[in-house]
């Protein structure tokens, strides 16, 4: 009797864990192993067909000294990241604000607002390709009818950036939602108490909905800055990197390595060094949360 | 409770009885065509299969990634038993070479004898064959009558100079703003580029593949390159970043260089009455590059007696007159059969051929070619880019460049 009880007791106690065995397997299996093993394999050269040899820490180095794609990858990933990640939380806050008033169509809006977001890369790069089409291109065509010659978007190194930029920002979706919920949960009592005291609207947002929307804010932050990092699909389909390598984001760098190049290892090591990148910005942004997040339920200092 | 559990495992017994009996007669054979070409592998593997009764050969179409798939295949050491293959240098040490099968059946030496020379380099690495060529373009000019009478000059003669065709190409281009003599692409591919470095009299490596410095970057190169730049920025040949295959039968471009490929819709769109086809044009002397494609077997196949005797069909006259029309014929007799050394659309392409002895792709010198050819490739493209957007080209420190940065690769 005494026996049964104990198993008895021992299986309650799995039993949370039985339930979310599926998520952790998947996990082990998908997730934290291939990162530990391509940690692992960063540490070889590994072509893809042939024998693994051990090199230390010769894929780091070869990265950092000898290998001018590397810095050069990186400096268009940094330039794209600084131009995309303020302007694509502008637009993606100012659709929230404007889908926050409340007008007739509102929820029509919404689904319009959103459905960027959920249309393939592939297609989206296809389109755009065509938009901008130095010759025949709506927005070349757009351009000169107020008389201004539009660029080789595509086709001149000066403005591809732009070109990607531009693609890119199209892109809104989950980040308005989210700017939406925040808005939604801040109090009408606050704009109403300002209001009896005289503040306008853009004293209003500057004071009252800014601040109690930063956690949202960090959110999309940390969130826009690993998707800068990330660019790929657009670049791969509508440049290829170029032209002249000025749309080569760090992300194709690591793409071709492994698939074109078959250097496995040294490919692995691109992308440990890329993630420990995209950390210390993440953690950066965190640590100086506390000076400017608002969260309602903490006294601030 | 019980019986059923014995049951269940009985009908399982009964059912992976079935799956373990090994697959004897199966071979894989992967190629990268797709729908229609991948109809005319298919006919050939029915084919193959009625000759050798009990056989059956399983088709795998991998169409565009064919690359990735075989490179997956081989890191999971599940690899077709035969396949199509290009790229020896990277395979070589996967692929069983075909010496030994080539010596010992005498059936066989008919077959290399037909074969054209110089093809088999493209499929050999270090004397051990890898492959069995089954097809191979050479590149040629094609050329639009009809822009050419509307502009009065004269059609390009077998033997006709790189002078030739930029003059050539200055008086079509006078044409219209649209109209283009002649096109070259800002990315082209370097394989294929490789063949104006050695009409030019230059290569991009040395012959030992042990050396780039002095050979991209000398000084017929950078007069070619030099030449290539004020074509684009004069207005004479269109620098491409779409298809030139398409403007050339959009009445776009005048003269285009390329393989077989285009040929069928060329002649479908500007009608055959208007298409002339040339070699290339000479610098110093005549040649083009060879894409050959070559059939080959696994060295992990499990079937290799016979995946040789596909082989040995594939590469047969039967065979390969079932392909003429996706891969031009290597065997002298098909090709004197289909006539194709006297029409006049084909004539050039085996004109070319006879030049494939005199040079070796850089691909098949350096096993770092794949990362050389990149910087090759950034250097060409930027000498195009800049000249299409009207910037100062200095092509001289451009092909420095590519040198300097490719210096790593030859360590």
């Amino acid at each position: 009797m005494a026996k049964a009880s104990a198993k008895f007791r021992i299986r309650k106690e799995m039993v949370p864990y039985l339930f979310i065995m599926p998520w952790i397997i998947g996990f082990l299996i998908f997730t934290l192993g291939p990162l530990l093993f391509s940690l692992a394999i960063s540490f070889f050269d590994w072509p893809i067909v042939g024998e693994p040899s051990f090199v230390g820490l010769g894929n780091y180095i070869r990265m950092f000294t000898k290998d001018e794609m590397f810095t050069h990858s990186l400096m268009v990933t940094v330039k794209f990241a600084i131009i995309f990640v303020p302007l694509y939380m502008i637009i993606a806050l100012g659709l929230a604000l404007l889908l926050n008033q409340k007008i007739k169509g509102q929820s029509f809006f919404k689904t319009v607002f959103y459905l960027p977001s959920v249309i393939s890369g592939v297609a989206l790069s296809m389109i755009w390709i065509w938009i901008f089409d130095f010759k025949y291109g709506v927005i070349n065509y757009l351009l000169s009818l107020i008389g201004v010659a539009g660029p080789n978007w595509l086709g001149d190194p000066k403005w591809s950036l732009v070109a990607m930029v531009i693609a890119s920002l199209w892109g809104q979706g989950t980040m308005v939602l989210i700017f939406l919920g925040a808005l939604r949960e801040i109090p009408k009592e606050y704009y109403e108490a300002s209001m009896i005291d005289g503040a306008g609207p853009v004293h209003r947002f500057f004071r009252i909905t800014l601040p109690l929307i930063t956690p949202a804010l960090l959110f999309n932050l940390i969130m826009t800055i690993i998707s800068a990092f990330q660019q790929l699909t657009l670049a791969l389909l509508m440049t290829k990197g170029g032209p002249s390598n000025s749309t080569y984001f760090y992300a194709m760098y690591v793409y071709n390595n492994a698939f074109k190049h078959f250097e496995m290892g040294y490919a692995s090591a691109n992308a440990w060094i890329m993630f420990l990148i995209i950390l210390a910005l993440s953690l950066l942004v965190l640590k100086s949360s506390s000076m400017w997040v608002y969260y309602e339920s903490e006294v601030k200092k | 409770m019980k019986k059923l559990c014995l049951l269940l495992v009985l009908i399982l017994a009964f059912g992976l009885m079935g799956c373990a009996k090994e697959e004897e007669n199966v071979i894989r054979f992967a190629t990268w065509d797709s729908e229609d070409t991948l109809e005319v592998q298919k006919a050939i593997a029915k084919r193959f299969e009625e000759l050798n009764p009990g056989v059956k050969v399983q088709v795998e179409g991998y169409g565009d990634g064919y690359d990735q798939k075989i490179a997956a295949g081989f890191g999971a050491k599940n690899a077709p038993d035969v396949m199509y293959m290009w790229d020896f240098p990277t395979y070589q040490a996967s692929l069983e070479p075909l010496n030994s099968y080539m010596d010992s059946d005498e059936s066989f030496k008919t077959l290399m004898d037909d074969l054209y020379p110089g093809i088999l380099n493209y499929s050999t690495m270090n004397d051990n064959v890898l492959g069995m060529p089954v097809g191979y373009t050479s590149h040629v000019i094609y050329y639009n009558k009809a822009l050419f009478d509307q502009a009065g000059v004269p059609y390009p003669e077998e033997g006709w100079t790189w002078d030739d065709l930029r003059e050539k190409a200055v008086a079509l281009s006078a044409l219209g703003d649209d109209v283009y003599g002649f096109a070259f692409a800002t990315s082209p591919d370097p394989y294929d580029f490789e063949q104006y470095y050695w009409s030019f009299g230059s290569s991009y490596l040395s012959d030992d593949g042990k050396t780039m410095d002095g050979y991209f970057n000398s000084e017929d190169a950078v007069a070619m390159m030099q030449m290539f730049s004020d074509m684009v920025k004069e207005g004479s040949a269109l620098g491409a970043q779409d298809s030139i295959s398409n403007a050339f039968r959009g009445g776009n471009v005048a003269m285009q260089e390329s393989g077989i490929w285009p040929l069928d819709r060329h002649i479908e769109s500007i009608g055959e009455e208007n298409l002339g086809i040339v070699s290339l044009p000479v610098a110093k002397e005549a040649s083009s590059v060879i894409n050959s494609s070559a059939i080959c077997m696994a060295k992990d196949s499990k079937n290799k007696e016979l995946a040789w005797e596909f082989i040995k069909f594939y590469t047969s006259p039967e065979a390969v007159k079932m392909r003429a029309k996706i891969d031009l014929p290597v065997l002298k007799s098909v090709a004197a059969e289909l006539n194709y050394t006297n029409d006049p659309f084909y004539k050039p392409f085996y004109d070319m051929l006879e030049t494939a002895d005199a040079h070796t792709p850089a691909f098949l010198l350096n096993s770092e070619y794949s990362k050389i050819s990149e910087k090759i490739l950034f250097a060409i493209e930027k000498i195009f880019v800049d000249s299409v957007n009207g910037e100062p080209v200095d092509v001289k420190a451009i092909l420095d460049q590519a040198v300097t940065d490719s210096a790593q690769f030859f360590e």
